[in-house]
């Protein structure tokens, strides 16, 4: 019962104080935080979801609507939660270290990007591009079958590496993906190379909702249906399957599970959420370049799986999360910060904060945030902040 | 009439090392032994049997198909399962789940099944779960069901490992040592247990053992390999007899394997 | 199609791929030791490869600001930045397993993988924030030295600088070292039986802690070479800059067979070479559709093509699986 007037007091007041403080990183951890609270505290269920999906469905959309930088922050979180969770298929239930995953995020954000946008009359001539606005609810769907084939054609010639091998090749792969977007501008301009492509149509939106609530909302969706394949997944013959593969390989082979099959659908699915994503991805962004799909992005969500805890659900959306608010706010929140102390000629024990040099530049060390999540995490809590618990079975008897 | 399990002239090399020479070896039903000293051959011939390696020469047939060649999962699906000589559980997973893995070349449902919880998902899923709790319940642990495998005591991993291979419904069980690491007592319960599933699911069994009284009590026939060659076959009262044997497990002064508890070790 | 034209820059070609080469081959020895002893992808080792550089170029610059850069003779100067590069890089090689592998092993395989990934990223930004402390800038260039660029003509379309000649000739006295090392001391004996079976040599009374810790000091001080190597050659560093070079030597080590000393030797200069040809060739050859860009998807194609098709490389050193 207490608990229950906690959270709800807790959500009430941060939401409260985000929408007094426009651009406070503080705030928003906190309501973060209390969401979380909500999530793992003992309370009705409920009262429980019926709290989060007020906070996710009403505060937050009225709290962006008056002010959009926290909705696009919101936004930005649901697409690495929906990114980890697809990695988490692959690296945390199946057990293979896919070291390129955000090759498939770009095959879907180029997929309507090049359609969806005056530059496909480039490739094919003529003037019938780019595609009306309708046609974006359809390429969710072309994003995530064309990343899901790109999967599997990636995963059959790497199916007999293992461990280490195949991250290496994925690693490359991913690699390939980014050279080739970079320089296929030439001999025919696919991609228009480091340049990128612009402008992509958005879709119209129902009832004309701002485009700032549309993708909060069509994120939010996306990140519930992917949590709920991603469950349905895990308690089903095939994520035991994958389970198996990540335990013994060589046992899972014995017992009949087949490698092939079963690496092959481990690797589609996780596509196919990066895919889905990266079409959602390149029309609210209007503009995308090589540079959004760097092997810096792919160690970016395999850190948020790491950090939350491999093969966890909410640990990958706590990790998603965590990790996103910190390149998005606090790092950035500490240069700014640096700055107006800077500015204001402060001095720390005798030193002149006017006299730091001006490359450094705290909002630039995404790596080393990173960095330091995997290894510490490697070292002190391989299993992640939220580990995978055992389903326990009740046993009809 | 053909045997249901048949492997004719197998032949395996390592490098220079000829691991396997030209064994013949058939099963059609009860409990049959394989014994040798370490190294004569034994598991390899249980990992070409199960597709684990392939074989340079022979071949090895099971209700009249072939094997060779086909990979360990589609020889599962067959009706052939095996356990391992060190235990091989998936080890973060429950003594259920790892069961219900065992039974996974039996399930047909497809992708949009599973994504959609048809009734037949449904139906499967309770069904799989009521087996899994009915073979636990054989082998004695039921009451373990929800307990991560890496931590149930050792007897008890053995017997998991049993119910996992049984999960997957084979026609033939090939065991790779296992009552190693327990005692006579929990030995000659597994025993009894092989008994009944020969006799009430009308399995064959292959029994890699060095536990010699084991061997004597529970095989209808024994095979001996040494140095990969088969030197002996027949009830266990014959190939106890047999001089080769006595030889290649004592030497050549020696008495009969019976004396020694456990011959090999 | 100009076929003078591609034959005279032939032998041009050939020289740029050889220096290009040995320097992969450097890097590569680092990551095949550490493997052949820990069976471990040490993906933090392109990171102390270009801390080697950033060593170097601070010998360098150092020397320079109080003007001994044209004072002292200069192959004692690159000697003196070698030296120092190389002790820094196995340093840095040696502290990074004790802090960040060492605990782990025996874990499951990824999870040093995963470490020595995080190590990778987390020493590239240690570096940029290091340098932008200290000198406001993290891009640096190594200084000139006159000596270094002349350039001998050996015929019309083929000159050979300074510079490469140092680093071929620098390259292969360190890949002599290492031969000697591994192959004529009892330290390399050690880090041999090591390799072979670690619980058998341990048997045999030696510290395999300490034979690890060597390994990783050897194969980074040869990183820590390449690294000051690279910098004399190519000039301008960044922090980031190790990365593709560690992921072609990588590629090298795997060619060669990973594990295997002299194939990381052979598949850094068939890497190398093959490199160098397609930057060259691939342009004039397409009339212009590919450009030199496509060699890293070369690279990298032909790493996952070998991985796939013959995972023991050219050498065929056996790669052993742990069941």
């Amino acid at each position: 019962m207490i608990r229950s007037l906690i959270a709800v007091a807790l959500v009430g007041l941060s939401a409260l104080a985000v929408a007094t403080f426009p651009r406070s990183v503080l705030v928003f951890l906190l309501f973060q935080g209390s969401l979380l609270y909500v999530f793992k505290a003992r309370m009705p269920d409920p009262l429980r979801w019926g709290l989060l999906a007020t906070s996710l469905l009403v505060l937050m959309p009225t709290i962006g609507y008056f002010n959009s930088y926290y909705l696009e922050v919101a936004t930005q979180v649901g697409i690495f939660v929906a990114l980890a969770l697809g990695l988490n298929i692959v690296v945390g239930l199946a057990g293979l270290l896919d070291l390129g995953y955000v090759a498939f995020f770009a095959v879907g954000a180029y997929s309507w990007a090049i359609l969806g946008s005056p530059h496909a009359n480039v490739i094919f001539g003529g003037e019938t591009f780019p595609l009306a606005g309708w046609w974006f609810y359809v390429f969710l769907f072309v994003g995530l079958g064309t990343a899901a084939i790109t999967g599997i054609l990636l995963g059959l010639p790497v199916l007999r590496l293992h461990g280490d091998y195949l991250a290496i090749v994925t690693l490359g792969f991913g690699e390939v993906i980014r050279v080739l977007a970079n320089n296929l501008d030439k001999p025919i301009n696919f991609t228009n190379g480091p340049k990128g492509i612009t402008p992509i149509s958005r879709p119209p939106t129902p009832f004309g909702i701002p485009y700032g609530e549309f993708f909060y909302f069509l994120a939010l969706l996306i990140v519930v249906a992917v949590i709920v394949v991603n469950r349905r997944l895990e308690d089903s013959h095939i994520g035991r399957a994958w389970e198996a593969i990540r335990e013994d390989e060589l046992a899972a082979r014995a017992m009949g599970v087949s490698l092939v099959r079963m690496k092959l659908m481990a690797f589609a699915c996780g596509a196919s959420f990066a895919g889905v994503m990266g079409v959602l991805f390149s029309a609210k962004q209007v503009f995308i370049n090589p540079e959004s799909f760097t092997f810096l992005e792919s160690i970016g969500v395999l850190a948020m799986v790491i950090l939350g805890g491999m093969g966890s659900i909410p640990g990958a959306i706590v990790g998603a999360t965590v990790v996103t608010v910190l390149n998005l706010q606090v790092l950035k929140g500490f240069s700014l910060w640096l700055n107006e102390l800077k500015n204001a000629g402060v001095t720390v024990l005798g030193y002149s904060l006017a006299d730091l040099p001006t490359q450094f530049e705290p909002a630039k060390y995404e790596r080393m945030v990173f960095g330091i999540i995997l290894v510490l995490m490697m070292i002190f809590r391989p299993q992640g902040i939220f580990p995978a618990r055992r389903r326990q079975r009740e046993l009809a008897k | 009439m053909p045997a249901l399990f048949e492997a004719r002239g197998v032949t395996k090399r390592f490098g220079g090392l000829t691991a396997l020479h030209d064994v013949h070896f058939a099963i059609d039903q009860g409990i049959s032994s394989i014994i040798g000293p370490n190294g004569a051959g034994k598991t390899t011939l249980f990992n070409i049997f199960t597709g684990l390696y392939g074989a340079d020469e022979g071949s090895v047939t099971f209700r009249d198909q072939p094997l060779l060649g086909l990979r360990p999962d589609q020889i599962t699906a067959l009706g052939i399962c095996r356990t391992f000589q060190n235990i091989r559980l998936f080890a973060n997973m429950t003594a259920i789940e790892n069961v219900l893995v065992g039974m996974n070349s039996r399930i047909s449902l497809r992708l949009w099944d599973v994504l959609s919880r048809s009734p037949g998902f449904r139906r499967t899923e309770s069904e799989l779960a009521a087996r899994a709790v009915s073979l636990l319940d054989r082998v004695g642990l039921q009451a373990s069901a929800n307990i991560v495998a890496r931590n149930l005591p050792y007897g008890d991993r053995r017997r998991l490992e049993l119910a996992r291979a049984l999960a997957s419904e084979p026609a033939l069980l090939l065991l790779d040592e296992p009552t190693a690491g327990m005692t006579q007592g929990e030995a000659s319960a597994l025993m009894h247990l092989l008994r009944n599933l020969v006799a009430d699911l009308g399995l064959a069994i292959i029994l890699i053992e060095h536990n010699m009284r084991v061997v004597m009590e529970v095989s209808d026939r024994v095979t001996v390999l040494d140095h990969g060659e088969k030197i002996a076959e027949g009830p266990p009262r014959e190939v106890q007899s047999d001089a080769r044997v006595i030889e290649a497990y004592l030497g050549k002064r020696g008495a009969a394997p019976r004396t020694r508890g456990r011959a090999a070790h | 199609m100009d076929v003078d034209l591609l034959i005279g820059i032939f032998p041009q070609v050939l020289l740029d791929g050889i220096t290009l080469g040995f320097m992969y081959a450097l890097i590569a020895l680092g990551y095949t030791m550490v493997y052949g002893v820990l069976e471990f992808i040490n993906f933090a080792h392109s990171e102390i490869f270009i801390f080697g550089a950033f060593v170097g170029v601070e010998v360098l610059l150092g020397l320079k600001s109080i003007g001994l850069l044209d004072g002292l003779p200069w192959p004692l100067v690159l000697i003196l930045a070698l030296v120092v590069g190389m002790g820094a890089s196995g340093l840095l090689a040696v502290t990074v397993e004790r802090i960040a592998y060492r605990p782990l092993r025996g874990a499951p395989r990824l999870i040093p993988l995963i470490s020595a990934i995080g190590i990778s990223f987390f020493l590239q930004d240690l570096i940029r924030l290091v340098e932008s402390l200290w000198r406001n800038a993290f891009n640096l260039v190594y200084p000139t030295m006159d000596v270094l660029n002349l350039r001998f003509e050996l015929s019309e379309t083929i000159d050979v600088s300074v510079k490469s000649l140092v680093v071929i000739g620098g390259a292969l006295l360190m890949l002599w070292a290492l031969h000697l090392i591994v192959n004529r001391t009892k330290v390399g004996t050690a880090i041999r039986a090591v390799a072979e079976d670690q619980a058998a040599a341990s048997l045999m009374g030696i510290d395999v802690n300490r034979i690890i810790s060597l390994t990783f000091l050897i194969g980074g001080a040869m990183g820590g070479a390449a690294g000051v190597l690279f910098g004399v050659q190519y000039g301008l560093i960044n922090p980031y800059s190790g990365f593709i070079p560690g992921l072609k030597a990588f590629t090298a080590a795997v060619l060669g067979g990973i594990g295997n000393i002299p194939g990381a030797m052979l598949g850094g200069l068939v890497l190398g070479l093959l490199e160098a040809f397609a930057a060259a060739y691939l342009s004039l050859l397409t009339g212009g559709a590919f450009g030199a860009e496509y060699k890293d998807i070369l690279a990298f194609s032909m790493l996952i093509l070998i991985l796939i098709f013959r995972p023991k490389g050219l050498l065929g050193e056996v790669v052993r699986e742990r069941a």
